[in-house]
């Protein structure tokens, strides 16, 4: 019996040994869900046409589309029984560029529990607690950062292009979002900030089950920067605004028309 | 009882067999499991540790076939300034890659070169550089391109043009550089005594390759770190701006004032350069056969070029990729008022419709001054970074 014994402590040693390293080994069973968004531009409801000024704004300049950059965080679960998951890691602040085809997918870290969801919001750029500088310290991330004097922290946004005036003359315009400034008008010095951000928010109907993968596409019509609920007319405000708080406070207000969401795909 | 004695040692015999087998194959696997502790005895050479400055990234363009090492930098730093570099060992035929880059100078050639005037290099046999110098700080923080148009970039379809190992392969091979060939700088190499025992310390076998000969310049050249300017130190606390200088890192850092920053970084991003490649006005007609375009194919890269670095820019010179502006002041006159428009300019120059950012004496003098807080004195003395006492075979 004593062999006996040995032999089975050495095979279950064995075994134990032998499937230490075993990679295919069951996992415990996952009982959340993952959250997948995916950007699409638009203008007039297409995907761009970069760089070809082909697009005409609500106020009628002719404009072209280069570059867009952009930060989304604090994505935010809203269930139906009013509690909330903040889908909250720090890392979870994600940035958008069009020269970047696979930032266009914003895989969050954080799990989801399953449940019945009625809304998700998110804030586009990046909330007064979490914008502080020096926060990405490498590209591209780092190449978004708003300078100290104007408030520091990080761009929410840089959509870059051309635009056509009245007498068509073509002008660049950086049509960039951060920290805005309050400026004395004898002195011209800053005397306050204001902080830029907004939240979005798109309502579902979402039930999600153990294991699920959510894909939330949603489409960012550029266009709507210059057009829902303020008309944004470039030979008024020109082409850069991130020194004009009120041209960044228009942005601001017809940002929230700018997200739109398309139709949810669950695996 | 006999029997069930036969039985009992058969079933012993067994059980040591096939338990001992049992075990030594479950040890398999764990040793399997555990393979970093089955490595045979290889070289080694001494890591060498990168330390990150204050504010800089933390994300290093280091090949994975050619980590940092302490003996693998002394090698390359040997070889950086080695004229014997050329293969030749004639007085007249000896270059190097400080022949040209020159520590006091930031690692550029600079307008007071004393072989090539206005700091226009030209190679062995005469042949002028087709563009003139880019310099060489902080080279470890770049992933976006070497060079002015970024043709050598690490995930470059063409094995061969991903790195720093692979511009001094080309710089040994270039008709208006070295103008020789790997073989002949390898063989050079393996005969001056002293070079072939550097190699076995940095690589593990005295035989030079010219893979190793790159491999240890690279590593040389990423040890290049400026970050210790007037601005560094502004930046973590330890002294302040003068007024004109801050007066000028606000005109550096606005978007109605010179707007420098969205392109030369600033306190978010103090590699001061973002390494992405602008057309910032210089032109109106385009037939430069070594511009971004020729690398990315975007029509709209057109005349775009590197944003240099402004780290140093003071003792560097001449400025932009063809070396037309011999000085700052020229530079700062070129983008207060001189900007030429064409369809490829960049969006980011949105002041091009004024011709520029339109400072006036006292701005531009400020901007300068501020630009000025950039200098390094430290990088450009660095004995480290220096030309060695002796080279191996003086020893």
């Amino acid at each position: 019996m004593k062999k006996l014994k040995s032999i089975t402590i050495l095979l279950i040693a064995g075994f134990l040994l032998a499937s230490s390293c075993n990679k295919d080994n069951p996992q415990p069973v996952d009982n959340t869900a993952r959250l997948t968004l995916s950007f699409y531009h638009l203008v007039d409801s297409l995907p761009i046409d970069f760089d070809t000024m082909k697009y005409v704004n609500a106020a009628g300049n002719p404009y072209l589309v280069s570059e867009i950059q952009y930060f989304i965080s604090d994505v935010t679960l809203h269930n139906t029984d009013g509690t909330y998951h903040l889908l909250d890691a720090w890392e979870d602040i994600h940035y958008v560029d069009t020269d970047l085809y696979e930032t266009f997918k914003y895989v969050l870290k954080d799990s989801i529990l399953p449940g019945t969801y009625d809304s998700l919001i998110f804030t586009f750029g990046i909330s007064e607690e979490k914008n502080q500088s020096l926060m990405f310290v490498n590209p591209p991330e780092s190449n978004m950062f708003w300078p100290e004097y104007l408030g520091g922290g990080y761009h929410y946004l840089k959509l870059n292009g051309k635009w056509k005036d009245t007498e068509d003359i073509i002008h660049p315009y950086n049509f960039h979002m951060g920290i805005g400034q309050i400026y004395d008008p004898e002195s011209d010095e800053i005397t306050g900030f204001v902080q830029n951000y907004f939240k979005v928010k798109f309502h579902y109907n979402l039930e999600i089950e153990p294991g699920d993968t959510i894909f939330i596409p949603i489409d960012v019509h550029v266009d709507q920067w210059f057009e829902n609920p303020h008309v944004f007319d470039f030979n008024v405000w020109g082409g850069d605004i991130m020194q004009k708080q009120d041209a960044m406070q228009v942005a601001k207000e017809n940002g929230h028309n700018v997200f739109q969401k398309s139709m949810i795909i669950g695996d | 009882m006999k029997m069930q004695h036969l039985k009992q040692i058969f079933t012993f015999r067994f059980s040591i067999k096939h338990g001992a087998l049992l075990l030594g194959f479950s040890m398999l696997f764990f040793n399997a499991c555990v393979d970093d502790n089955n490595i045979d005895e290889v070289f080694e050479a001494t890591p060498y540790q990168i330390e990150i400055p204050f504010g800089f990234p933390t994300k290093l363009n280091i090949p994975e076939n050619n980590p940092m090492t302490v003996e693998g930098v002394e090698l390359g730093r040997y070889l950086f300034y080695d004229g014997r570099l050329s293969g030749r060992n004639h007085p007249d035929s000896l270059m190097s890659c400080a022949t040209c880059h020159r520590q006091e100078r930031a690692f550029e050639a600079g307008v007071d070169h004393p072989d090539f005037p206005g700091g226009f290099p030209h190679g062995l046999t005469g042949l002028p550089t087709h563009h003139v110098m880019l310099p060489m700080i902080n080279l470890v923080w770049n992933h976006s391109g070497y060079g002015w148009n970024g043709f050598l970039y690490p995930n470059n379809p063409e094995e061969n043009l991903r790195n720093i190992e692979d511009f001094v392969r080309l710089t040994v091979m270039a008709k208006d550089e070295i103008d020789g060939d790997t073989l002949q700088t390898r063989e050079m190499i393996q005969s001056i005594p002293g070079y072939p025992e550097l190699f076995k310390k940095a690589f593990g076998s005295d035989k030079v390759t010219f893979v190793n000969i790159g491999k240890a310049i690279a590593q040389f050249v990423r040890t290049l770190i400026s970050a210790n300017s007037k601005f560094d130190k502004y930046m973590r606390g330890e002294v302040q701006l003068s007024q004109s200088e801050l007066n000028g890192y606000v005109l550096f850092t606005t978007e109605e004032g010179a707007d420098c920053f969205h392109c030369h970084g600033g306190f978010g991003n103090p590699l001061f350069t973002t390494h992405l490649f602008y057309n910032n006005g210089k032109d109106t007609e385009f037939t430069d056969p070594m511009d971004r375009f020729q690398i990315s194919k975007d029509p709209m890269d057109h005349g775009a070029y590197k944003a240099t670095t402004l780290r140093n820019i003071e003792v560097q010179g001449p400025y932009m990729h063809d070396g037309r502006f011999a000085t700052l002041e020229e530079v700062i006159d070129f983008y207060s008022h001189d900007l030429k428009d064409s369809p490829y300019i960049n969006p980011l120059m949105h002041h091009i419709n004024d011709g520029g950012i339109l400072l006036t004496p006292t701005e531009k003098e400020d901007l300068l001054n501020f630009i000025k807080t950039l200098r390094d004195d430290d990088f450009m003395t660095n004995p480290d970074f220096g030309k060695p006492g002796k080279f191996p075979d003086e020893k």
